[in-house]
Parts: structure tokens; sequence; C-alpha cells
């Protein structure tokens, strides 16, 4: 039923089973906003086809993590590092080109765009023609535009949102946005998935089936990189899970390990939070 | 063919036919050149302010298209054809070195820094002696060569040739930037103008693309301004003052956001001031009524004003049914 | 004769100090460049000419008519024409871009396009040693410096000044403590409008006074609350000195063009420097 999403993603289904690799990593990522430390010596790890919580209470840094790994700001010290290269001083758009992508926190979307020209903008790495291509409608242009659109639908068809096709990006209901924000992350055929806080506002309905197309994400090959204030959601579906608390790394481990951590009880009010 | 292409021909048509239309009369003439000189700066500027570059120093590139030409032509006897394209690229190799620095700035200061870069080519045109003429500026600026083709001969000292060689230029100018919007670039560059930053997660490189539609853009500009300059066939920097670029950047708002919309906008006002040329002083009192009846009244400028129209009709039928 | 240039400098630094502060002032509250601020400064400057000379009025009721009335005329288009916009950019800069038609055209019509001059207001000259400033620019000087501590003490002093205060630093939370944004923009409007008014009419009385002068102001302004840094009073004041300092210097050695250009490049600098980046700053 999954469509296939990812060409660029090597198919793994039929090998041996093996460790993760170490796809991407952070070592010890820091950032100073004048005297203040918002982030400190992080370390993180995720390999390929995983699925990494970051967890910690509101104003941990967990967003400007983010904002660090895909170049909007420029981190003080540490590196960021993709299959071996080092991100840190590159432009945004040149780390989506290596295999970043992410969601925001509150949904960004092209508001004046339908959804499937949102697609379209979003589909740009995937096989945009470039600048001059447009001006003569060659085969090759028609092609490539075809191109985008299907895959466009494809990828509107795996979060569900195909119906939607032709609504402007502004009037959609909430968690559509959200929707509309993973489907544009993933149009650009990512490596890695940063998911700032995607089921922050939905019920519990939309809440599954946003995990079910989490998981199917993972299915195809697309590691992800989770932010999410949900614990019950995180816990069900992180591999590991790394928790922050004032910039700073105060416990790492899988869901279990994690759940039973006094630090990071002690971090987050109100223990009953955790209990399954 | 849809409705809207037979339209778009049949304003073609009217284009093509007027000029021959006014045939012997000077006036109409020097009017329809100007509104075509207008449309072409304006339908530019809008491509570059689509990007979120909103520019009030366009005069200043067709300053340097006018007297890049202007100078290549006369000091330098290169013909005339040559002399305006080359004008095209000086305003473009302009608008290329700068476009990177610019592409960083934030829309209130891009708008700061491109009205400075407007007075200073006026002052550096106003200062150069040498080169420009200073304040009394460049004469006997000659007039695109002559030729024949069959019966037609082509003599630019009749002004009817000017109209049809800038109509030429402005339908070429509308068919290339035209295919840009409705490609894959337009798309971007709508993209970067709406939300920049997201546009760069998802790997658009805002920067190139600013700076290419700016390129291209002021490429136009500037043929705008070397038409302006082998018409007039004197030229002096007093036509190039940030008044020029702020009517520029009106043409575009009246006529609003869609591909029409610096058209409309530039024909109907470079019309007004000759329509009331009666009450010539105080025509910019005109232009100020129109912008802000337009911006407050109909943000999406006049192309906007057929779908107001047909929402509250619709609203009407639907209140009086309800 | 370097002394000399700086001194000429020293007085223009003021009148810039004079147009950057109601520049600033609108910026911080309103968040937006009032692009006509420098016809105003040219109304006011033709206000003093028209009181004074027309209408023989003296020089100091002259000035506080032009502030006055340029302060009205502030308020009036803040609550006519950019209140509606507050916040959005592109409208309320063509909004401005309208206004700066419009005041043109109307000083033309009402008061002609050829130079006037205002009488100068203490005539003779100081002399300081190898130095002669004429007693006019000491007055602009003066007055600069006058005018910035009366508009510091209203800012510290007073509940409005505080609310303004307030307002430029966090307009949400300056809100949720009582602050009508409404009567804080059109005072900071009001204010802006009368300092450029007193401005115009300086500058009006050491040079001329013609209705194309604006220009001259929102250029010098502008680059003043870019060096400075927008919505930064002490920025407008240290701006404003060190501009008109070089361009004092620089019309010594070079032509205004060369200052231009020189001023330009700076600026487009200090933009890029500054992190104007994608997710930064304002």
């Amino acid at each position: 039923m999954m469509a296939e999403l990812n060409p660029l993603s090597s198919c793994r289904s039929g090998l041996q089973p093996y460790p993760p690799t170490t796809m991407f990593e952070t070592k010890k990522l820091t950032k100073y906003f004048g005297g203040v430390c918002a982030v400190n010596a992080l370390d993180l790890v995720v390999g390929e086809k995983e699925i990494i919580g970051l967890i910690g209470p509101n104003g941990a840094g967990k967003t400007t993590v983010f904002n660090l790994i895909t170049g909007f700001i420029r981190p003080s010290g540490g590196s960021i590092v993709l299959n071996g290269e080092n991100l840190v001083g590159k432009k945004p758009h040149t780390i989506a080109e290596r295999g970043i992508a992410r969601t925001f926190q509150i949904a960004k979307s092209f508001p004046q765009f339908t959804v499937i020209q949102n697609m379209a903008a979003a589909g740009h790495l995937f096989g945009g023609a470039g600048f001059w291509e447009g001006i003569v409608r060659t085969p090759r242009y028609r092609r490539k535009e075809r191109n985008i659109q299907e895959h466009s639908m494809r990828t509107l068809s795996f979060v569900g949102l195909e119906a939607w096709k032709d609504a402007i990006a502004g009037t959609l209901p909430h968690a559509h946005q959200k929707l509309l924000g993973v489907a544009m992350a993933l149009a650009a055929a990512p490596k890695l998935l940063l998911l700032d806080e995607p089921l922050e506002g939905m019920s519990a309905e939309e809440v599954d089936r946003a995990l079910e197309i989490i998981s199917a994400i993972r299915a195809q090959g697309i590691a992800v990189l989770l932010i999410e204030h949900n614990m019950r959601a995180v816990m069900r579906i992180c591999d590991k899970i790394v928790v922050i608390s004032f910039g700073e790394e105060i416990a790492r481990g899988t869901p279990e390990e994690v759940k039973q951590n006094d630090e990071v009880i002690k971090a987050y009010l109100g223990a009953a939070s955790y209990a399954e | 063919m849809s409705r809207k292409s037979v339209a778009n021909l049949a304003l073609v048509v009217v284009a093509l036919l007027m000029p021959a239309a006014a045939r012997g009369n000077e006036y109409y003439l020097h009017v329809y050149m100007m509104c075509a000189i207008n449309t072409i700066a304006a339908v530019s500027l809008r491509s570059i302010a689509k990007t979120g570059q909103m520019s009030i120093g366009q005069a200043g590139f067709m300053a340097v298209g006018a007297y890049a030409s202007s100078i290549l032509a006369t000091k330098m006897n290169l013909p005339v054809y040559w002399a305006m394209l080359m004008g095209g690229f000086a305003s473009m190799l302009l608008a290329a070195l700068i476009g990177f620095p610019l592409s960083r700035i934030r829309t209130v200061y891009f708008v700061t820094v491109t009205m400075f870069l407007g007075e200073i080519i006026r002052l550096v045109a106003f200062e150069w002696r040498s080169v420009t003429g200073g304040s009394t500026g460049l004469e006997s600026i000659p007039p695109p060569a002559a030729f024949s083709m069959g019966i037609l001969h082509v003599n630019f000292a009749n002004r009817i040739y000017f109209c049809y060689l800038a109509l030429f230029v402005l339908l070429f100018v509308i068919l290339i930037l035209y295919n840009i919007e409705r490609s894959h670039a337009g798309t971007v560059l709508s993209a970067i103008g709406q939300e920049e930053s997201l546009s760069a997660s998802v790997g658009i490189n805002v920067a190139s693309y600013k700076v290419l539609i700016l390129c291209v853009g002021c490429f136009f500009t500037g043929l705008a301004g070397s038409l302006y300059a082998h018409y007039m066939t004197v030229l002096n920097p007093d036509a190039f003052s940030i008044f020029t670029s702020l009517y520029v950047l009106i043409y575009v708002v009246v006529g609003g956001r869609a591909f029409a919309g610096p058209i409309v906008g530039a024909v109907i006002l470079t019309l007004i001031p000759e329509i009331f040329a009666a009450l010539k002083e105080y025509q910019p009192f005109v232009f100020v009524l129109i912008l802000f009846l337009v911006v407050f009244l109909l943000p999406g400028g006049l192309t906007d004003l057929p779908r107001r129209i047909r929402e509250s009709a619709g609203r009407t039928s639907a209140g009086e049914a309800g | 004769m370097l002394w000399q240039g700086l001194m000429n400098g020293l007085s223009a630094g003021w009148i810039y100090v004079l147009v950057a502060l109601g520049l600033t002032l609108v910026f911080g509250i309103m968040r937006t460049v009032q692009f006509s601020h420098g016809e105003i400064y040219m109304l006011g400057a033709h206000t003093v000419y028209y009181c004074s000379v027309a209408m023989g009025i003296n020089m100091i009721a002259s000035f506080g008519i032009a502030a006055a009335a340029l302060f009205l005329l502030g308020v009036i288009i803040e609550r006519l024409l950019f209140r509606r916009f507050r916040g959005q950019i592109e409208p309320s800069i063509i909004v401005a871009i309208g206004l700066i038609l419009l005041f043109q055209t109307v000083a033309v019509i009402a008061f002609g396009s050829n130079e006037k001059t205002v009488p100068r207001l203490i005539p003779g000259v100081l002399t300081i040693g190898e130095i002669r400033i004429a007693w006019d620019r000491v007055l602009t000087m003066c007055v600069g410096a006058g005018a910035m501590l009366v508009l510091f003490a209203f800012i510290k002093g007073t509940k409005l000044g505080q609310a303004m205060l307030a307002s430029s630093q966090d307009p949400e939370a300056a809100t949720l403590q009582g602050v009508n944004v409404n009567h804080v923009s059109a005072v900071a409007m009001g204010t802006g409008s009368a300092l450029a008014a007193v401005a115009g009419g300086l500058m009006g009385s050491v040079f001329t006074v013609e209705p194309f002068m604006g220009s001259f102001a929102i250029t010098k302004g502008l680059a003043v609350i870019i060096l400075g840094g927008m919505g930064s009073i002490g920025g407008a004041v240290v701006g404003g000195l060190v501009l008109g300092l070089v361009d004092g210097v620089v019309s010594l050695y070079s032509s205004m063009t060369m200052a231009y250009i020189v001023g330009f490049a700076l600026i487009v600098l200090v933009l890029i420097i500054r992190p104007k980046g994608l997710m930064g700053g304002d």
C-alpha cells in the first residue's frame, strides 16, 4: 500500500541484518547566544532507519539544535556530520541537498499556494527544472514537470492528503497543515528527517495515523530525529531517546532505560506522565 | 483556444494596429512609445519584486542602459542595435555585481539600498561630465539604422517604427517573463517571495534565484532605457530621478499581482497624465489618489477588480436567496 | 582647514541627528520606515519660511508653529494612513511613497519650486583661533543637542515616554501592560515629524528652502539609522554626528558624489555583516 517513496535510498530488505551505521552524528555541538549557552556539547547519533527521540522541557534548546543542524544558525563549536561530511558552515539549501529535511514547530507552508503547488515547490530538489529551462517548453522540460507532479501526488497519498491537493494551504485544518509539512519535507527525498513536534495539537486518532506514517517513513529507509512532548508516542515509536535540559544531555538510552532514569524524572514535572 | 488566449491575442492585435492607426499623429505615437517603455520597466519590476525584492531604484538601471547605449553609439560608433543590447547588458552587469550582497538584505533595507543606488547613479551621471555630459547630458543620439525588407522601408526618423520596435521588445519581454512565471522557476520565485526560510529548507538556492531574476529584470529595464535614449535623441540625468523609480513601482502596485497587472497599471497611469493634460500641475494628486484607493480599497490592484465584482455579486445573490 | 571641516560637519551632524531621531522613533514603535520623513522636513522648512518671511512672525515663534503644525500632520497621517497597515512592511512603504509624491506636489503648487532663503537666525560669525563658525551653525548644534536632551527627559521621565520605550522594545508585552499602542504610535509619529520640521527650518536658514530638499534628509536619515541601529535613539545620535563629521571631512577633499558612494558601500557592508540572515534579527 505504501508507495515507493524514496528512489534514492538503498533497499536493505533482502540483506542480512547488521548494526546501523552512523549515518548522522553531532559531536560536541555547542551554541552560545551572547553569554547564554543554549546548546552545550551535544552528541547525537542517528543510524540508518533509526527513529531517535529528542525530548526535554520547554526551552531546553531542542529547536535550536534543529536550527543548527539545518544551517539556519551557525554553531559556536562542534561538528555536524552526515555520511562522513561535516556540514557546519554550509547554507541551508546545501544541507537540504545533502539529504536533511525538516518540519517546523509552527507548521510552515507557502500560504498563497495550493497543496499541490506547495509540493511542486518542495519537490525542487527531486527534479525541478532549472531557471532557464522553462522558457522554452522542450519535451525534456515537460518530462521533469510530469515527474514532479507524479512524485508530489505519491507523497501526498503517502501522508493521506491527496484529496486536499487543490486546497489553499493556509485554509487547511491544523493536523493537515502538519501533515503537509511532513509531505513537503519528504518531497526532497531526504536521508534524515527532522520532525519538530509533529503531533502537537492532534487528536488521539490523528496521533495514531501520524505514528503509522512515521513508521512507514522509516520503512522507506529514512532516519528520523523527533522532537516531541507527547511522551506516550515517543515511547512507542523511538528506538532511542536523548533527553536534554538547558541545552545539555541529561540521559540517553532506550525508552525503557530513559523512563526509569531519576534525572529525567526530576527534570520533568509530573513523573506520572511516564507511567504507561 | 481558451477565452483568455483569445482575449490576449485580440489585445496583441490591437497593440499592433494602433501605431498604424495613429500614423502621422506625432503626439499619439509619443504616448504609445512611452506606454511601451513604461510597461517594459513595470513588467520587469513585478517579476523582480515577486521574490520580495521591492526596488525603488529601477530608474538607475534604465539610466545605465540609456547612457551605456548612447555612449557606445555616439563615441564608439557601434551600430545602434548592438548598442541597445549592450545597454541591457550593462544594466544586467550592475545587477549581477550587487545582486548577491543585495539578496541577503531584508525588504525594508532592500528598499532603502535601491533608493540610494538610484540616486547615486543619477549623481554619477550628473557629475561625470567627461563621459555623460553632466547636467546638460548627451545630444544627437542616433536612431537605429534604417533598412528595407521587400516593400517595407523602415526608417526610424519616422516615430511609427520606433513604436513597433518598442512593441516587439515588449512582446519579447512579456513572452520570456511569462514563460518563466509559468514554469517551475516561477513557482520557486513565488515561493521565495512568500516564505524565504521555508524555501531554503526544501533546498532552493534562494540567493541564486533572487540574483538571476534581478539580472533578467534589469537587463530588460536597461533595454527600456536604451530605447528611451535613442528615441528621445537627447539624454540628461533628470529623466532618471527617484520619481521615475517610484512611478514604476506605482504602476506595478496599481495594476496588481497578476501577470497582466503591470501592463494595465503602466498603460493606464501613462495615459492619465495625458488625458488630464490640462491639469498637468495637479497630475501627481491624481496618481496618489489612485494609489491610495488601490492600496486601501483594492489591495489586489486593478486586475483584481473582476474577481472582486464577481465575489460581491455572488454574495448578493446568495443573500437574496437566503 | 581640517578643523573647519570638522566644525561644519558637526553642525550638519546635529541636523542629521534631528532627522534620524524622528525616523528611529517611528521605526522603533511602528516597525516601519517612514519614507516620507524627508518631505515632512521639507514642509517644516517651508512653514518656517512662510511664517517668518511672508507673515513676519519672529523666528522662535515660526519654529514653534512649524513644530506644532507638523506634529499635527504626523498624528493625522498615522491615524488615517499608517495605522491600517501597522506591522505590514510593504503596504506601509507604498503609503509612504504616495505621501512623498503628495507632499512634494503640494509644496510646488503652494510655494513654488524656486529656492527661497530664510533670514539668518543670528547674524555674524564666532571666531575661535583659526576657526570661523557662523552663529547660525552654533545655534543649530545647540538646538540639536537641546532637542535630544528634551527627548531623553521625556522618555525617561514621563509615563507616555516610558510607554513608548516599552512599545519599541516589546510591543506585545507593552500591550499586556496596558499601553495603548494607537496612542503611542500617534505621539511617536507626531514627535518625529516635529523634530524633522525643526531640522528643516534649521537647514533652511543655513542653506535654502525648496520643495526638493527632502531627498537629502531622508537619504541622510536612513544612512544614520542603518549605521547606528534602527530603533536606537543613542544610535541615531552617535550615527548622526559620525556621519556629519565624515561628510564634513570628505567634502573638503572630494566631491559629494564620492561621499555618497562611500556611504552607500558602507551601508551595504553594515547590512550584510550584521546578522540579517533568514532567521536572525528583528
